[in-house]
C-alpha cells in the first residue's frame, strides 16, 4: 500500500476549476514530481494533500486511510512562501512545530541540532528568523518541514531563492530523506532537478493532467530528434541527408535536427567519409523540451 | 490534549519573553505605584499650608463696630475648633482706609496672612457686607468656610437671645439620621436573608467596580493580543504549517487559554503592586481613612463575579480570535476589531453608569444580552435582589452563546486563516465555512 494516494481529485473555486481530476500515487522512498506552469494547480493539489483545503470530488488516502487529525503527524510541509514566526528564535519555533506533530521536546532539540550541523549553520540556533537572509530562512523552513521525521513530505518550490551551493546541499538532503523511506511530493520549475530526483512525474496544465508516468517512459514517448556531431574537419552535404530538417554549426561540430531517429546512421556515415568523428550522439529530449512542448503547444 | 498544552506554553512563553510586554507591564505598574503614593507625595509638598491666616481690622471707631464684632466672633469661632482651617489675625486700626489697606497688603507681602476681610455697610443679614481680598483667584473654599461659620454664629446668637436652654439648643443642633439596609424579599440569588448594611453595600459596590474594571481590562488587552497574534501568524504564513500540524480548535483555544493565563498573571502582578504600595508604612493612614473592611465582602458575590469574569472573558476572546482570523494584514486589524471594542465599551459603561440605578430598565434588559451580561448582571447581583431564575437565565444565555461563538469562531478560524488578499465578503465566508469541518 502506497503511503500517499490521490484519486480523481477535483477542486473548484467559485466559477473556476483549479484542479480537474488529478490522480497520483507516491510509494515509499520516492520523490514524485508535480510540474506545471504558474497557476496550473500544483499548489492547490499540494494543499489538498496537506488537508488545508478539501477536494470537491475524489479522495486522498494516507496509508490507505482518509484524512484525519491522526495523519497530521505523518505530514511535513515546505511551503513556497516563507512560513515562520519572524520574531521567534529558530530553536523555539522549530521545537514547537515538531512538538505539535507529536515529537518530544528532547528529540526535537536533538534533531534540530543535527540538521543545523548538516546545513553548516549551528550558530542560528539562538537567532531570530527575521535576522537571517532569505536563503538561510529557506534552510530553516526546510528543517521545520522535516525535523519531526515525517513519512510524507510536501515540498512546494523547495529550492527557490537558494544559491547553487545550497541547492546542492538541500538536494542531497532530499535524496537522503528519500533513501530513508519518506514519500516526497515535489514541485519545482527547475527541470534539471526533476530529472535528477524524480522517478514519476505529473505535468499539469490549466488544471488538467496532460502528462503522467515514469520519467523514462515519458522520455521514450518523445522521439529522439537531435543529433550531436563533433568532427575535426568540415562536413558538407548534411542538409541533403534524408530526414534532416536543420543544421546548426557549433564550436566543435554540428547540431542536427532530424525528423526520425534512423537518419542518425546516414549522418554518421556521411561524416566518417569526410572527417574524423570525435563525438556522435542521438540525444533523448530533455524534460525541459518535453515540458515546453506539452505545455507550450497548448498555450494559444 | 498534549498539543493543547504545547500551544498554551508557546503562547505564554512568547508573550512573556517579548520586550513590549515586559515594558508595558512595568510602565503600568509604575503608574499604579505613583497613583497610590500621590496623596502622600502631595502632602509632602503641601505641609504647613493647611491653615490660612486671614487678616481683619480691629477698629475702635463707632461706624466700624459691626465689622470688628464680626471679625472677633469669627476669630473666636475658629479658635474653638480642634483643627481650624482658618486663623483670624486682628490688625490695629491705622485711622483711615488707605493706610489700613496698605498695612494689610504689606502683611500679605510678608506672608503673615493669605488674605483679608473687608467690612462695609451693615446689611439685613445682621452682619456687614464683606469682601475677601487675596492674591488668589476663585477662593470659594475660603468664603464658604467663613459663610458657614457666620451662619452658625448667627444661629447661636439668635437662639441665645430667644432664651432657650442649653439642652434645647443641643437638641436643635443634633443631626437626624435615617439608616439604610438592603433586604431580600423573595427567592433571591444572595447568600442570606439578613440583608446588607450600608457598609456591606459599600464594600460590594467596591468589589463590583473592581471586577468590572478587571474584566474590561482583561478583554481589551488580551482581545487585541489574540486578534493580532492570529493575524500575524496568518500574514507570516506560519498558519499553513500550524494548520497542518494541529487541529484548529485546539490551536485557537490553546492561544486563548495561554493569553488568559498571561492576563491573569499580569493582573495578579498589578494587584501585588497595589497591595505592596498600600501596605507601605506611610500609606497606612490613607487606607485606614477609607474604612474598608474586607471581611464584609459577600463570598457568594465573589463566586458570581468569578463566573461572569471567566465566561465574559472567553466569549470576547473567541470573538476576537474570529476577527483576527478574517483579517490578513495587521494594518487592517484595528478597523476590524472596532465593532467588538465598542460592544465591550458599551457593556462596561452601562454597568459603571448604572451603579447608582441598578434597577433601571436598561440594566434589566442588558443583563440578558450575552455580550453585556458579564458586566451588567454582576452589577445587579451585587446591588439588588435578583431572583434566582433570572440569574440562571442570564448565565444560561451566556453559556449557550459562548458555545455558539466557539462553534462559529472555530469555523471562521479554520476558514479565514486560508483566505488571503482583500477582506472576504460575508457570502464568501459563509460558503467557505460550510466546506470545513472543525
Amino acid at each position: 500500500m502506497n503511503p500517499l494516494k490521490v484519486e480523481n481529485v477535483v477542486k473548484q473555486y467559485a466559477d473556476k476549476t483549479a484542479v480537474n481530476g488529478i490522480s497520483l500515487e507516491v510509494s515509499e522512498g520516492e520523490i514524485y514530481g508535480l510540474l506545471g506552469a504558474n497557476g496550473a494547480g500544483k499548489t492547490t493539489t499540494m494543499r489538498m494533500v496537506l488537508g488545508l483545503i478539501y477536494p470537491d470530488e475524489g479522495r486522498i488516502l494516507y496509508n490507505g486511510k482518509p484524512y484525519s487529525n491522526e495523519q497530521l503527524s505523518l505530514l511535513g510541509y515546505l511551503p513556497e512562501e516563507r512560513g515562520l514566526y519572524p520574531k521567534v528564535k529558530v530553536s523555539d519555533q522549530i521545537i514547537y512545530l515538531s512538538q505539535l506533530r507529536g515529537m518530544s521536546r528532547a528529540d526535537a532539540d536533538r534533531n534540530l541540532k543535527h540538521w543545523l550541523e548538516r546545513f553548516e549553520v549551528p550558530e542560528y540556533y539562538n537567532k531570530k528568523v527575521e535576522e537571517l537572509s532569505k536563503g538561510n530562512q529557506q534552510k530553516i523552513q526546510f528543517i521545520a518541514a522535516v525535523n519531526h521525521k515525517p513519512r510524507i513530505v510536501v515540498m512546494d518550490e523547495a529550492f527557490s531563492g537558494l544559491d547553487p551551493v545550497n541547492v546542492e546541499l538541500l538536494k542531497s538532503t532530499v535524496k537522503e530523506l528519500r533513501d530513508a523511506g519518506s514519500s516526497i511530493l515535489f514541485s519545482t520549475h527547475r527541470m534539471e532537478h526533476v530529472e535528477e530526483l524524480c522517478r514519476n512525474i505529473t505535468i499539469l496544465h490549466r488544471s488538467n493532467t496532460v502528462l503522467k508516468g515514469s520519467l523514462k517512459e515519458i522520455k521514450k514517448q518523445f522521439p529522439r530528434e537531435r543529433v550531436i556531431l563533433g568532427t575535426d574537419n568540415e562536413v558538407s552535404g548534411l542538409e541533403r541527408v534524408a530526414g534532416v530538417t536543420g543544421v546548426t554549426r557549433t564550436e566543435h561540430g554540428y547540431e542536427i535536427a532530424v525528423s526520425f531517429e534512423a537518419a542518425g546512421a546516414d549522418i554518421l556515415r556521411l561524416a566518417m567519409e569526410q572527417a574524423t568523428v570525435n563525438r556522435f550522439e542521438i540525444k533523448e529530449p530533455t524534460l525541459n523540451e518535453i515540458f515546453i512542448r506539452t505545455v507550450g503547444d497548448r498555450h494559444e | 490534549m498534549n498539543n493543547f498544552w504545547t500551544v498554551v506554553g508557546f503562547t505564554i512563553r512568547n508573550k512573556v519573553k517579548g520586550k513590549a510586554f515586559t515594558i508595558t507591564t512595568l510602565i503600568i505598574a509604575l503608574v499604579i505605584s505613583i497613583g497610590i503614593n500621590l496623596p502622600y507625595i502631595i502632602e509632602q509638598f503641601d505641609k504647613g499650608d493647611k491653615v490660612t491666616n486671614v487678616g481683619y481690622i480691629q477698629s475702635q471707631s463707632e461706624e466700624a463696630a459691626g465689622g470688628t464684632a464680626t471679625g472677633d466672633s469669627l476669630k473666636a469661632y475658629y479658635e474653638q475648633q480642634e483643627n481650624p482651617s482658618i486663623v483670624m489675625v486682628p490688625f490695629e486700626d491705622e485711622g483711615d482706609a488707605a493706610a489700613n489697606e496698605a498695612q494689610l497688603k504689606q502683611a500679605i507681602d510678608e506672608g503673615r496672612i493669605k488674605g483679608y476681610l473687608e467690612f462695609g455697610e451693615m446689611s439685613d443679614s445682621g452682619f456687614p457686607q464683606m469682601t475677601y481680598k487675596s492674591e488668589k483667584l476663585m477662593e470659594f473654599g475660603m468664603t464658604e468656610s467663613m459663610q458657614g461659620a457666620l451662619v452658625q454664629i448667627r444661629q447661636a446668637n439668635v437662639l441665645q437671645d430667644a432664651g432657650l436652654t442649653a439642652e434645647q439648643m443641643a437638641q436643635l443642633n443634633a443631626p437626624i439620621e435615617i439608616g439604610t439596609v438592603q433586604i431580600y424579599t423573595g427567592d433571591g440569588s444572595g447568600s442570606g436573608n439578613a440583608g446588607r448594611t450600608p457598609e456591606e453595600q459599600g464594600v460590594n459596590m467596591g468589589v463590583i467596580y473592581v471586577m468590572i474594571i478587571f474584566l474590561f481590562m482583561a478583554i481589551m488587552t488580551s482581545g487585541n493580543m489574540i486578534a493580532s497574534e492570529i493575524t500575524a501568524e496568518k500574514s507570516s504564513r506560519v498558519m499553513e504549517i500550524l494548520i497542518t500540524s494541529v487541529s484548529p480548535l485546539k490551536q485557537m483555544f490553546g492561544k486563548i487559554f495561554g493569553m488568559f493565563v498571561v492576563v491573569i498573571v499580569q493582573v495578579a502582578f498589578y494587584v501585588a503592586v497595589i497591595l505592596l504600595n498600600v501596605s507601605m508604612p506611610h500609606n497606612k493612614g490613607a487606607l485606614g481613612n477609607l474604612d474598608i473592611d474586607l471581611s464584609l465582602i459577600d463570598p457568594l458575590l465573589l463566586v458570581y463575579a468569578l463566573l461572569f469574569f471567566l465566561t465574559g472573558f472567553f466569549l470576547f476572546a473567541t470573538l476576537y480570535a474570529a476577527i483576527g482570523s478574517i483579517v490578513s494584514r495587521t494594518e487592517d486589524l484595528g478597523q476590524a476589531v472596532m465593532p467588538l471594542t465598542f460592544v465591550s465599551l458599551a457593556g462596561f459603561y452601562i454597568a459603571i453608569f448604572s451603579i447608582s440605578a441598578p434597577d433601571s430598565m436598561l440594566v434589566k434588559v442588558t443583563s440578558y444580552i450575552p455580550v453585556f451580561s458579564p458586566f451588567v448582571m454582576l452589577l445587579r447581583l451585587g446591588l439588588t435582589d435578583v431572583p434566582m431564575w433570572q440569574t440562571l437565565l442570564s448565565f444560561g444565555i451566556l453559556l449557550v452563546s459562548i458555545y455558539g461563538a466557539v462553534y462559529v469562531s472555530a469555523k471562521i478560524y479554520r476558514t479565514g486563516v486560508l483566505m488571503y488578499g482583500k477582506r472576504p465578503s460575508w457570502k464568501e465566508i459563509r460558503k467557505a465555512m460550510k466546506a470545513y469541518k472543525i
